[in-house]
């Protein structure tokens, strides 16, 4: 069992390049003016796989991470390149549970809807959009109308790439305002 | 998000309940869930949910049939249909009978999202339409008088002719029909509106205290009077006099102020200084005041002088078209009032509701809908909540009672056994004291009058 003391871990679940938890660790600890650490990375759960749909079930990929690290963890954020799902959605490319202390970031669909030539500082920056936005779910931070805040929803690489790595100005005083409680 | 929606998830495999849940936690809304069709249904009774998202394939209630019913029992909530086995004929069926959207499980996340903003866009119209519905209501209100009947269509255009002059209005009316709100809005109308509304209600007060609070006294007048005091009919100089239940007054106190009216002048009790006053009057009464002239208990003289414009007020039994938006009216009122989520009126209710005859008339029905609204247990006003009403005699519906028949049965055959006691009895295969019991508590004779 390992244990944070404070601040946000981040973990590679199953095949990760190893820059991909770093670059995170960078955009996270800035971005949330946080203490970051990179925890040891994990094998993809084998039970989390659905034979039926072929993809990861990502409540049941929070619940290992849940097992596996305990309190006094603030939050822990994975990031795995399987392609990962909830019951009712064909896919998510992150999940959260609102308010909670455990999240997942799939590189899969941000990586496959990439075209041949792109720089690979693409795929970074979308799994950076992913992990920041899922952490604001973490802090209980709700889905913004505004279409130029990265919490607001984007259910395609397409319309993620649209969105700006930073809150509005309400998810900004949303977000500190939780913080200090 | 500007608006949060109630949203009821009805799916029987749990997985599906809590994925959904969390999702629209993320998105801000209010979610609950239910695992079959009755628990939605319940629930549905106690929170008005603005959208369901109902899975077809349950044990039980299947999704169409809890369609059907939602669609029945609550037009306005938004439903989407979801399922994992869709075919184009359940589809069909669905939007035939009214689902809001279809969607295959699982999904796209932006399918979803775009039928929740679809249903918040129509969701905002609905609001939109309501207030301007709202604003139609207020047409078919005048002064807090509600009624879109003719006879009260008559009634509002008669209230601002009547409240431009200063002649005396005589309200007839039954009991609780509103003659008081008619009063106060002719005097919110008239020229006098700025000055005092006095109301007096004659028949609660006796006569001899009615002349003191009429006329005032002198300190002295009589034994108790302590100090002068100025009657109503000086208070309300300037203003409107509303005299209810003037019928009840005493012939010595209609020729007291029979005189005031002629002289515009009014004496304290106990002083011989006449002062001007200047009122209009208006007064109100539910009985036959002509009758009551032929019986000699009213003055006629008074009666011409009070009468000068009579606006008859119908009874809601004679405008039963009215009750819906008087129901409708007093259902918002009375939910604000309680803070209870009682806002719908089943239609078999409405019906039962237009039956009745309603004696007390509008009061009488707005006591019985505060008294459904306060022990209701349900968003949906039913015909238990009004079972207090099932009692009264008005509510047979042109059908005699059980009492009744037998009385009018036994008379017949006292008529046919020609007031043979023995013979009748025996017809009614009763004993002779049985029929003689039964004749004494319908007060028949043996001719079977």
């Amino acid at each position: 069992m390992e244990e944070i003391k404070n601040g946000i871990g981040i973990i590679a679940i199953g095949q990760v390049p190893d820059v991909v938890p770093k670059i995170m660790a960078a955009h996270i600890g800035s971005f949330f003016q946080s203490a970051v650490s990179i925890l040891e990375a994990i094998p993809m759960p084998v039970d989390a796989y659905n034979v039926h749909r072929r993809q990861y079930d990502a409540a049941l990929i929070l619940k290992v991470m849940a097992d596996r690290f305990h309190a006094p963890i603030h939050k822990v954020i994975g990031v795995c390149d399987q392609d990962i799902f909830v019951p009712i959605f064909t896919h998510v490319l992150g999940e959260a549970r609102q308010g909670g202390r455990y999240a997942v970031v799939s590189l899969f669909r941000l990586h496959n809807s990439l075209p041949a030539d792109t720089p690979i500082e693409s795929l970074y920056k979308r799994c950076v959009k992913v992990a920041i936005h899922e952490m604001g779910h973490l802090f209980d931070l709700r889905h913004c109308e505004d279409d130029r805040c990265l919490m607001h929803f984007s259910g395609s690489p397409l319309t993620l790439d649209r969105l700006p790595i930073q809150f509005c100005r309400y998810c900004y005083a949303d977000f500190h305002s939780r913080r200090l409680l | 998000m500007d608006r949060r929606l109630r949203i009821l998830i009805v799916d029987d495999e749990k997985i599906v309940r809590e994925s959904f849940h969390f999702w629209f936690q993320k998105s801000g809304h209010f979610s609950e869930t239910a695992a079959s069709g009755i628990e939605a249904l319940e629930k549905m009774e106690r929170v008005p949910f603005d959208l369901l998202f109902v899975d077809i394939r349950m044990p039980g209630m299947d999704g169409l049939q809890l369609l059907e019913r939602l669609k029945m029992e609550y037009p306005d909530t938004m439903v989407v249909i979801i399922t994992a086995y869709g075919t184009i004929e359940t589809a069909v069926k669905a939007m035939r009978i009214g689902a809001a959207d279809y969607l295959l499980k699982p999904f796209n996340p932006d399918q979803l999202n775009l039928v929740v903003e679809k249903i918040l866009q129509q969701e905002k119209m609905a609001v939109e339409c309501r207030y301007l519905r709202g604003r139609l209501d207020k047409a078919v209100r005048f002064d807090n008088i509600i009624g879109a009947s003719q006879p009260m269509a008559s009634i509002f255009a008669l209230i601002p002719e009547v409240a431009a002059s200063d002649a005396s209005v005589l309200i007839v009316g039954e009991t609780g029909t509103g003659k008081e709100l008619i009063a106060k809005a002719i005097h919110a109308k008239s020229p006098r509106r700025s000055f005092p509304y006095v109301t007096i209600n004659c028949g609660a007060i006796p006569d001899t205290l009615l002349e003191s609070e009429l006329f005032g006294h002198q300190k002295g007048a009589f034994t108790g009077a302590d100090h002068a005091r100025k009657g109503y009919l000086e208070v309300v100089h300037g203003g409107t006099l509303f005299l209810d239940e003037i019928g009840e007054i005493s012939q010595k106190m209609q020729v007291d102020l029979l005189r005031v009216l002629e002289e515009k002048k009014v004496t304290r009790i106990g002083s011989c200084q006449p002062l001007d006053v200047d009122f209009r009057l208006i007064s109100a009464t539910r009985r036959d005041l002509e009758k009551r002239i032929t019986e000699n208990r009213f003055r006629r003289d008074f009666f011409y002088r009070i009468n000068v414009i009579v606006m008859q007020i119908p009874p809601l039994r004679e405008r039963k078209e009215d009750i819906p938006l008087l129901v409708d009216c007093f259902l918002t009122k009375y939910s604000q009032e309680t803070n209870k989520w009682v806002d719908r009126i089943s239609s078999d209710t409405m019906h039962l509701l237009q039956q009745y005859d309603w004696p007390g008339n509008v009061r009488e029905l707005e006591n019985a809908v505060e008294r459904a609204v306060v022990l209701s247990r349900s968003r949906t006003l039913k015909q238990d909540d009004f079972s207090f009403l099932r009692t009264a005699p008005s509510m047979r519906v042109d059908k005699p009672s059980l009492k009744e028949n037998e009385k009018a049965y036994i008379r017949k055959i006292l008529e046919e056994c020609e007031g043979n006691i023995t013979r009748a009895a025996k017809v009614l295969e009763i004993n002779r004291v049985t029929l003689h019991k039964k004749m004494k508590r319908f007060q028949l004779t043996d001719r079977g009058i």
